[in-house]
């Protein structure tokens, strides 16, 4: 256990009993399958979208189906995307507290206060970093818009997908859509998407890797073993004022 | 003209088409009505019945286009059929009559066959300042449309002006136009988009019409199924070119010289819907991919705003220059983040060195578990 302590010091916490880390189940299964299940999906759906884009490598002979083959495995990973996303949004509602819709709307004045303090350490105007047990506000709030930004690739996506197939079970869901907003424009929208998960990714593996540093918390690893080491104060003050 | 009770085997043996002929017509029809072969004989006996209808073409915001597209099918069977299938009373084009004589054919149609007569538009109809953009005889194009299309048993809108208002109504649209169904709400409109559209799906759409007594099924948009069901992507003799990946890279390069696929160049045919490769122009013997350009889709809902740029698969962004596509954005926008966070890493990593107190033995990088005792 010292040896564990040593290792979740920061210099922002002096060592003090109350403090000594804990190990905690943070990131339940479906959370981190889910996670895996959404982040390998979009780097085949990126790969495959931009050559259906602009198909960059040419066949050099007939015999080939590049178009054809890019085209289905974007099809298949992209259903496996979209069960992905399922399996998270049901665990918004069945899952433990820090995988709940909750904690990811700014509701509380308390979420509000951890933004400021999160966007102020981005910006170098605060030196210390707050501590978490899940996400911090600022995090939070930039899944929820990942979120949406994945909630409106799927849909962009089945309406051109149900613009190629034609009828079948959920097209009735869709083919509406390009009345409303033209397929052109659809297209340029699950397109241009594409780019921010890019610049999401960048973003959260760096914030990921920084917190992870500066909490010395295991923040990294717990995406794959669902534990995070967290000070016991921090803990029951958490605990304090969750369900609230 | 003929006098409309004429029967129309009976104005087809004048005009020397025979029964050989009459019949071969009937079953492209068929065909391209996408009906069965049996319904041939359906066909055929019910336009030997049939007493040709009346029909007026009218000319709003227009290059004629639709009308040079009819009149030019080379292919005598059509020609000759579509236009002996039904009595022109009115064609601003090709009516001998002028002036007050032809507006009296006119007013005498919309009266005398109320609610029996077919008309056909072409082109669109300006609304802004009441509508002083487009008049014919000192009557605006509202005016008159409102007039003879809601007294109409079906309004044909021929080509893209007359649905959507096409190339007059695309941005900005200075004289407000809209297409027939928009400017007159109550006439029982059936759209044949295309700029023009194609005479061959005219002339389907009036021996629908004369056979079955009634339009043929449309879409959302009014556009008849047989013609406007299918994606053009669908229907290309590029496709298989496409889905193997061989493309023409720039115009005239080798793949262009051998036919391949022109999704490069921008073609739009995998956003369009069109029977175009199938029934084809001029007397089917090609259509715009087979001639090696792409598909501009224009048979596509308001395809000059929609559907341009004609040369890049996606629209420009907008608030950026037309050269600037959505991918050079996306590229700078992750360069730019990329940039910012290895700047951000440098910094961070700046101010947890200078956290470290004075004369801490091991700055907190390098303190692990090992160290502590
Ligand atoms: S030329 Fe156009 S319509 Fe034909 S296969 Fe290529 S993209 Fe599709």
């Amino acid at each position: 256990m010292s040896d564990l302590r040593a290792y979740a010091w920061s210099e922002a916490h002096k060592p003090d009993p109350a403090s000594a880390p804990v190990r905690v189940y943070v990131w339940e299964l479906p959370v981190r399958v889910s996670h895996w299940f959404i982040f390998l999906p979009i780097v085949v759906l990126s790969f495959t979208g931009y050559y259906m884009h602009n198909p960059f490598i040419v066949a050099r002979s007939s015999t080939q189906f590049l178009m054809a083959t890019m085209r289905f495995i974007h099809l298949v990973s992209g259903s496996v995307f979209i069960a992905a996303f399922i399996l998270r949004m049901y665990w918004f509602f069945v899952g433990n507290h820090w995988s709940s819709w909750r904690s990811f709307w700014p509701i509380r004045r308390r979420q509000w206060r951890g933004m400021g303090n999160m966007v102020a350490y981005y910006s170098f105007l605060k030196k210390d970093l707050v501590h978490h047990v899940g996400h911090n506000a600022l995090a939070a709030v930039t899944y929820l818009l990942m979120f949406t930004l994945m909630l409106i690739e799927i849909i962009t996506g089945l309406t051109l997908y149900t613009h190629v197939r034609g009828p079948w079970l959920l097209a009735p869901l869709f083919s509406w859509i390009p009345r409303v907003i033209d397929i052109q424009n659809l297209r340029l929208i699950h397109f241009c998407i594409m780019f921010s998960f890019f610049a999401f990714v960048i973003h959260h593996v760096y914030s990921a890797v920084l917190v992870s540093w500066e909490e010395r918390n295991g923040l990294i690893e717990s995406i794959f073993t669902g534990y995070k080491f967290v000070p016991r104060d921090e803990l029951e003050e958490e605990s304090s004022w969750q369900g609230k | 003209m003929f006098p409309s009770n004429e029967s129309f085997v009976g104005a087809l043996q004048k005009k020397g088409v025979n029964r050989r002929r009459f019949i071969k017509f009937c079953a492209a029809m068929t065909a391209t009505l996408a009906l069965p072969p049996r319904y041939v004989a359906q066909v055929a006996s019910a336009l030997e019945k049939a007493k040709k209808p009346v029909l007026v073409w009218l000319q709003f915001q227009d290059c004629a286009g639709n009308s040079e597209s009819i009149l030019r099918s080379s292919h005598p069977s059509v020609l000759e059929v579509v236009l002996d299938l039904l009595s022109w009373e009115y064609h601003e084009i090709i009516m001998a009559g002028a002036g007050h004589q032809a507006e009296a054919a006119l007013e005498r149609v919309v009266k005398e066959e109320k609610g029996k007569y077919l008309a056909v538009v072409e082109g669109a109809i300006p609304l802004a300042d009441d509508g002083v953009y487009c008049t014919v005889s000192g009557k605006t194009a509202l005016d008159i449309a409102r007039r003879v299309c809601s007294n109409a048993a079906a309004t044909i809108a021929a080509g893209a002006c007359a649905w959507d208002g096409g190339l007059v109504a695309a941005a900005p649209n200075p004289t407000g136009a809209v297409g027939i169904s928009e400017a007159v709400p109550e006439a029982k409109v059936i759209n044949l988009g295309g700029c023009p559209q194609n005479p061959a799906n005219t002339a389907a759409v009036l021996v629908h019409y004369l056979t079955f007594g009634e339009l043929p099924a449309v879409d959302q948009y009014n556009r008849p199924l047989f013609a406007y069901g299918r994606i053009i992507h669908d229907q290309c003799e590029r496709r298989a070119h496409y889905d193997a990946g061989r493309y023409v890279q720039e115009w005239g390069d080798e793949g262009h010289r051998r036919g391949y696929c022109l999704y490069k160049m921008g073609c739009k045919g995998p956003q369009a819907t069109y029977n175009c490769p199938s029934v084809r122009w001029n007397d089917g013997t090609s259509w715009p991919v087979k001639s090696g350009h792409g598909c501009i889709a224009c048979a596509s809902h308001r395809f000059w705003d929609t559907r341009s740029p004609f040369y890049d698969r996606l629209p420009s962004v907008p608030g950026f220059g037309a050269d600037v596509t959505a991918g050079q954005i996306g590229m700078g926008v992750t360069a730019a983040v990329a940039g910012a966070t290895i700047v951000h890493g440098i910094a961070s990593a700046v101010r947890d060195r200078m956290r470290t107190p004075p004369g801490a033995s091991t700055p907190p990088a390098t303190r692990g578990p090992a160290e502590k005792n």
